[in-house]
């Protein structure tokens, strides 16, 4: 059972207090803990390939995934594990395919950031698959599915000139396409500000991509901002932006952080999670935790051996 | 003299070019501040500043095509792509722009500029980051094409690649990034582009190679040498485009047979051509087939099966031996 249809199950039983809380919380921990314990593996020489975890902008992927259905497609780039756990819950198949095993969800040949499932593509080359993104969308549409495409960027990946190329094409042909940029102001070591001219909003409607934006630092705030965007995608059938302003609290992939120590500590302090703990009861707190813990040495186990 | 690897080799041909002519220039991502992803970049924002050492936005496209109206202007841009996996987005410059100015303007313009990339496998990563596309590369005319094997001739290539006239892509075989130290001169060198080397004479076989393949052929050719007592005559290609056809035939002609190890799939890849030339050439002197090493013509693999993949000394022993069998 993913955590879509725990959050109306629970509803449904008719104790509704916090319940909704709870799972987003339960969806942000685990993506948290399995990216704490990539960095871990390939700290300990474990792992190999590449990773970037996406430390700290976990409620940017469970946020948009609540409001998308089955139908829905998601594309991602090189940050995309918590796009996929939120979207498929598929603990074990992710983490195989990291470890490039057989049973990995692309049968190891991806890896961390080339991952294909049934409505769920990512790509590593920045930029290159929104164009993809606008011909899925494009092509839902002709079929008439209702289904709209949702693709993840960074800001850094607002340098490259096919993405506006693809704005003007999804405006242009009225493809429901969301694009959520995940504005964590660095792209690998260059500051945003370093590489971008004018305003990030005004890209997106300048194209005519009524554009929403978002703090971030407040989970529930994202999920709100996120249903309103896919809400605009899917009533008008013609695409939108959302930006999130987000904060990347682990290096760029591993090892690889050029930012001072004080500045990840103020990232530090915009962090979503603990926000959203201390709104829980502390012991139903707990449980979850310990359930992601259990559920995350279950895929370690079973695609290896606990770390 | 000093003993480098080929990052710092590299780092020094940078060093040393910003430093005799103002108009060379650094491009690329993350190349400045954080000095490259592999540093092969070091030290050259601090000395030359942020006018000559420019970090870009994440734009390969608008990175080379910058750079073609840079050069076209006067400056010499030396651009980074931070991986070649990534520099399929700039190739419209590549085929549109960097040779057809010569041949356009009867030489009278050129396009100058060397497009720096990270390249080939062994590291152990992911899509996109262990290709071996020089073919691509090297089948646009007027584009030349140079891969170093190892420190020493990495720097006085690429120095060669900054003075030279038109366009030069310089693939560095990040594998051999830091596996090996060598001596590598006080002075600067410059080597022709086109020029292969004989890096070691032999009567028996032709070997040719390049990029982190050499070593390996090296090590194949010194398991046979000690196995069957068999001289092998190795050749470092170093330059894809153009290819030095002279050397290879010279040397065939005298051993009459021939292995060529490539790490790039082997469907139309350099070896081909290698092949092509030789059978043109030099056909009725082979006393056996001209043997192929090369990787597979599938993607290539995550790091898991990329054992499987590569060629390596093993692959190319094999080849030594059937063709001096045959
Ligand atoms: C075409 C391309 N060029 C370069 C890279 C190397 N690279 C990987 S991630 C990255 C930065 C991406 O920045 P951004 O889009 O802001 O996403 P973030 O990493 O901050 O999540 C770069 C330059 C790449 N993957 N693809």
């Amino acid at each position: 059972m993913d955590w879509r249809e725990r959050v109306a199950a629970e509803g449904s039983r008719g104790d509704r207090t916090g319940h909704f809380e709870r799972e987003f919380y339960r969806g942000i921990y685990l993506i948290r803990r399995l990216e704490e314990t990539l960095l871990e593996l390939f700290a300990a020489g474990r792992l190999s390939g590449t990773t970037h975890t996406c430390l700290g902008q976990e409620a940017n992927a469970v946020a948009v995934a609540f409001h998308l259905t089955d139908a829905d497609v998601v594309v991602s780039n090189h940050r995309c594990h918590g796009h996929y756990l939120a979207r498929t819950g598929d603990l074990e198949g992710l983490l195989a395919e990291i470890r490039g095993l057989e049973r990995g969800l692309c049968s190891g040949k991806g890896g961390s950031q080339h991952l294909c499932a049934p409505n769920f593509y990512t790509n590593g080359i920045q930029g290159g698959i929104v164009p993809l993104a606008t011909g899925m969308a494009l092509a839902e549409k002709q079929r008439g599915s209702g289904a709209i495409v949702t693709v993840f960027i960074g800001d850094g990946t607002l340098g490259q000139g096919v993405v506006y190329e693809s704005f003007n094409i999804a405006a242009l042909w009225a493809a429901p396409l969301l694009v959520v940029v995940e504005a964590n102001g660095w792209a690998q070591s260059t500051p945003t500000p370093r590489a971008m001219a004018g305003s990030m909003r005004q890209r997106l409607e300048a194209f005519g991509l009524p554009c929403g934006m978002v703090e971030g630092t407040d989970a529930l705030e994202i999920h709100r901002a996120a249903g309103a965007a896919v809400g605009q995608v899917r009533e008008t059938g013609r695409p939108a932006g959302l930006i999130i302003r987000t904060q990347r609290l682990g290096p760029h992939s591993k090892g690889d952080d050029s930012r001072s120590p004080e500045e990840l500590e103020t990232l530090r302090e915009r962090d979503p999670l603990p926000r959203l703990a201390a709104s829980l009861d502390p012991e139903q707190r707990r449980a979850i935790e310990a359930e992601c813990e259990r559920r995350l040495a279950a895929a370690l186990t079973a695609t290896e051996g606990p770390l | 003299m000093a003993r480098m690897n080929m990052v710092q080799a590299i780092n020094l041909a940078l060093h040393e070019e910003m430093k005799r002519d103002e108009n060379v220039i650094v491009m690329g991502q993350d190349v400045g501040v954080n000095e490259g992803v592999f540093r092969v970049t070091a030290g050259l924002y601090k000395e030359f500043g942020e006018r000559r050492v420019i970090d870009t936005p994440l734009a390969e496209s608008g990175i080379l095509g910058t750079a073609v109206g840079m050069a076209l202007a006067g400056l010499r841009p030396v651009a980074e792509m931070q991986f070649s996996g990534f520099s399929y987005l700039m190739m419209g410059h590549l085929e549109g722009h960097c040779s057809r100015y010569r041949s356009r303007t009867h030489g009278h313009l050129t396009v100058p500029l060397v497009v720096r990339m990270p390249y080939g496998g062994g590291v152990r990563a992911l899509e996109h980051h262990s290709e071996s596309r020089e073919a691509m590369f090297a089948h646009i005319p007027g584009i030349k094409v140079v891969i170093p094997s190892g420190p020493r001739n990495a720097r006085a290539l690429l120095t060669a690649a900054i003075r030279d006239a038109d366009t030069v892509v310089f693939m560095e075989p990040k594998r051999s990034y830091r596996a090996f130290r060598e001596e590598v001169p006080e002075e600067s060198e410059v080597w022709p582009i086109g020029k292969a080397r004989v890096v070691q004479e032999g009567t028996d076989l032709t070997l040719v190679s390049w990029g982190a393949m050499l070593r390996m052929a090296l090590e194949a050719a010194g398991e046979a040498h000690a196995r069957r007592g068999v001289s092998v005559e190795i050749i470092d290609l170093l330059s894809i485009s153009p290819m030095d056809t002279e050397t290879i035939l010279d040397s065939v002609k005298k051993t009459g047979r021939c292995v060529i190890a490539q790490e790039a799939p082997l469907r139309l890849g350099p070896a081909s051509e290698i092949i092509a030339r030789i059978n043109d050439k030099a056909l009725l002197y082979l006393e056996a087939p001209v043997g192929r090493v090369g990787s597979y013509d599938v993607v290539t693999p995550y790091f898991g099966r990329e054992q499987a993949y590569f060629p390596g000394v093993d692959s190319v022993r094999r080849a030594i031996d059937e063709t001096l069998d045959f």
